[in-house]
């Protein structure tokens, strides 16, 4: 599963498409509070959405065009704010900061939409607007299987990546940490809270559970850090620099149904069945958000690039042995696979039983707490008892949250 | 990717597949104790031919035409299965029968965990074990050992483990001396190791076992468990697709070679005290034990640390138990059921140790 070599942005190709969305799930724990309404005409940049306990924290459109649909699931949850693109009604611009103050940094953040790509580790939310992290992490590698590569995308736009890490790391006073694969060399003079480390050895090298462990490991005294992906950074760069919203996103297109895998240009929110016109082998096949270890299937409302997605995984499924689910629930069996596919740091066994009966204390002490959804996936693979341990450990960070 | 995640499904793949090597793992081992078995068997009775008495496993041997004069690979063969086969088919049986009891009464499809403990369980035995026994034994060894814990892979002990330490302690006078079986003493296995208590090499020597028969298998004792190489074999495939782990392995051989060579230099030099640490390996049934008892993936330690200290500790108490309790001579199965219980305990501190360290660095 060696990831497709990116042969240079110049040679990418483009793939435009008419149809674009927001979706609810990728902003946990956000009260959405809608500044716009089906039929609004919007900008690219605009901002359709603001958390109604924070209202600092906006979430902009990410092209122009009308806005469709407003999609909404069970208890009137936000599913999707569908767009469809209309790239004539321009971007809105946005001044670059007048100075370093942090206040200034984070007003612009938060103005421009570029907030919401922060998460939190504990919790994974969008950090509070005054919070302080301990660190910031900028991800910038990336070793899913077949996704596309970071550094060509990175060093293509490097002037906006290096501006918005410059910029990033001056909203606190912690220090900011970009994790890189080796031989990817990055040195930022302008700061010293700025911090080049490489990460090598494998899927988990490139997850922010395993730098955060490394680096500032967190969970007993109640502190957070904060981590974003590299494409999040190019974002902000391109808004710091050119003043207007990033327009396109790098995702790879990969799988077995997939005829041609390759990575490809599209806007950020693209359509994924847009997307996949003529890219695939016939039927039957299953399609996931992200890659074949951490991808989600999708429901059709849901069928749009997530925020921070950055590959489409296209499964044939015609050889699967679909009898694989047990009659009966499979025991799980620790064994050193588990081990070597865990997250660096972590007793799996111990942590995989305090999730299965839900003992949210216990996987805390576990470091529960430094996890996220993706650094699990290997082990739902890797175990025979079908527990989806994304899943649990979100239960448990749940009831961790509650009690804080 | 340095670590290929597989998503297709294997032969091997899935809660099957660990049971399916398990299982393939222990085939050397079996087909060592039919030879054996039948060695032993046919051995004794060219020496006394009207000791046969009209025991049904001896019926069976002379009905596959199993010779004792110039006995040869078919004769122990025969001689080897008509002993294994039925006992491992009444204990196939009784697990089944108490598995598919358990299945009916909580609505589920039956497991099929009980064909490895009814084999690890067999090979445990000597040959001539009561039928009797076998019932009970696997009875305990299901119901106690796995059902009431939630069945296959639910456990925190090794059924057979559980199962065979039951008959020993139930039977521990059992005329394990039927005439045809020389060297065994019950349910203790070989009494290869008390010959050494008493008289330590020449003792063995006499007895007929040298390094290289006691390598090989060609001794007396327990069916599955004289052969230190058909263990070997299954040890290295079960190592190679990780099933068990190497620490734990390692950490016994470990355990069983400090304590021995402790035993050898500050000791007196009579009694097991004597033994040098490779019979210790060789002797008796810790090979078996090591590999197919104490390193049973859900009833050992699920930590690193843990299985260090948890393979110390049995390899340290079988010498312990053999050196120091002349009436235990084998000491292998107590060892492992009480590294067994406290390997949940051992995790615990492992992790209490850890859940402190990581309190220590973090924000």
């Amino acid at each position: 599963m060696q990831g497709a070599r990116m042969p240079g942005l110049t040679d990418l190709e483009a793939r435009n498409v008419t149809r674009a969305a927001l979706l609810g799930r990728d902003y946990r724990g956000v009260n959405f509070e809608m500044l716009c309404a089906e039929g609004d005409q919007v900008q690219a940049g605009a901002a359709l959405m603001r958390d109604s306990r924070r209202p600092e924290i906006l979430i902009c459109a990410p092209r122009a065009g009308r806005i469709d649909r407003v999609v909404r699931g069970a208890r009137r949850r936000l599913v999707a704010v569908q767009i469809e693109i209309d790239d004539g009604l321009g971007a809105i611009s946005h001044a670059a900061p007048s100075n370093r103050e942090p206040g200034t940094l984070r007003r612009f953040l938060l103005e421009t939409g570029s907030w919401s790509s922060l998460r939190t580790r504990p919790f994974g939310n969008i950090p509070h607007p005054h919070a302080e992290p301990a660190a910031i992490f900028v991800t910038a590698l990336d070793t899913e299987p077949m996704a596309p590569e970071a550094q060509p995308i990175i060093d293509a736009y490097l002037d906006e990546f290096r501006a918005a890490v410059v910029l990033l790391s001056a909203i606190s006073a912690a220090p900011l940490y970009v994790c890189h694969a080796p031989g990817h060399e990055l040195a930022f003079a302008e700061s010293r809270k700025i911090r080049c480390v490489p990460f090598s050895g494998g899927y988990s090298a490139g997850l922010p559970g395993t730098h955060i462990h490394a680096l500032c490991p967190i969970g007993f005294a109640g502190g957070e850090v904060w981590h974003l992906g590299y494409q999040d950074v190019i974002a902000l760069g391109h808004l710091l620099l050119q003043g207007s919203p990033w327009l396109q996103r790098v995702i790879s297109l990969g799988g077995s149904a997939v005829r041609n895998p390759r990575s490809l240009l599209v806007p950020p929110g693209a359509s994924i069945d847009e997307i996949l016109v003529g890219e695939l082998f016939d039927p039957p096949f299953r399609i996931l958000a992200g890659s074949q270890i951490f991808g989600r299937p999708l429901a059709a409302s849901e069928r749009f690039l997530g925020a921070g997605q950055r590959q489409i995984t296209a499964l044939d499924i015609s050889a699967i042995d679909e009898d694989e689910a047990a009659p009966r629930r499979a025991p799980l069996i620790p064994s050193e696979r588990l081990e070597r596919v865990a997250p660096p740091g972590i007793y799996a066994v111990p942590l995989m039983r305090a999730l299965q009966v839900g003992d949210a204390e216990r996987a805390r002490e576990l470091g529960a707490l430094e996890l996220g959804e993706e650094d699990l996936a290997p082990l739902s693979h890797a175990c025979f008892s079908g527990s989806d341990y994304g899943k649990l450990l979100r239960h448990v960070l749940e009831q961790l949250e509650g009690g804080h | 990717m340095t670590e290929s995640i597989k998503l297709a499904g294997g032969l091997f793949d899935g809660y099957r597949g660990i049971l399916g090597l398990r299982l393939l793992a222990l085939l050397p081992v079996s087909i060592a104790a039919l030879l054996n078995t039948g060695y032993q068997y046919l051995k004794r009775l060219a020496l006394d031919p009207a000791s046969a008495g009209d025991d049904i496993r001896g019926k069976i041997a002379r009905g596959l035409g199993a010779g004792y004069a110039d006995a040869g690979v078919y004769d122990w063969l025969a001689a080897g299965m008509a002993h294994l086969l039925p006992m491992l088919a009444l204990a196939l049986l009784t697990g089944a029968f108490w598995e598919w009891l358990i299945a009916r009464g909580r609505g589920l499809p039956p497991a099929r965990g009980f064909v490895l403990i009814a084999l690890l369980f067999t090979l445990l035995l000597p040959g001539a074990a009561p039928f009797y026994h076998i019932v009970f034994g696997m009875s305990f060894a299901i119901l106690l050992g796995s059902a009431i814990f939630g069945g296959d892979g639910r456990t925190f002990l090794s059924p057979a483990l559980l199962g065979f330490a039951i008959v020993q302690v139930s039977f521990p006078n059992v005329d394990g001396a039927h005439p045809l079986w020389q060297g065994l003493t019950g349910y203790a296995g070989s009494d290869a190791i008390s010959l050494f208590h008493r008289g330590s090499e020449a003792a063995l020597a006499d007895a007929g076992i040298d390094l290289g028969s006691a390598f090989v298998g060609s001794v007396s004792g327990s069916m599955g468990t004289t052969s230190v190489l058909a263990v070997a074999i299954g040890a290295m495939l079960l190592l190679v697709t990780r099933v068990i782990a190497w620490r734990l392995l390692l950490a016994q051989l470990i355990g069983l070679t400090v304590v021995a060579s402790l035993f050898n230099l500050l000791g007196d030099g009579s009694g097991a005290g004597a033994m040098p640490a490779y019979w210790h390996l060789l002797l008796g049934s810790f090979a078996f034990g090591a590999v197919f008892l104490a390193c049973d993936p859900v009833a050992s330690c699920c930590t690193n640390p843990g299985r260090w200290i948890q393979g110390l500790l049995i390899g340290a108490l079988v010498v312990l138990i053999r050196v120091v309790n002349a009436n235990h001579p084998d000491a292998v199965i107590p060892a492992m059921l009480l590294a067994s219980i406290l390997a949940p305990l051992i995790d615990q501190a492992v992790i209490a140790l850890n859940i402190r360290q990581r309190a220590r660095r973090h924000v």
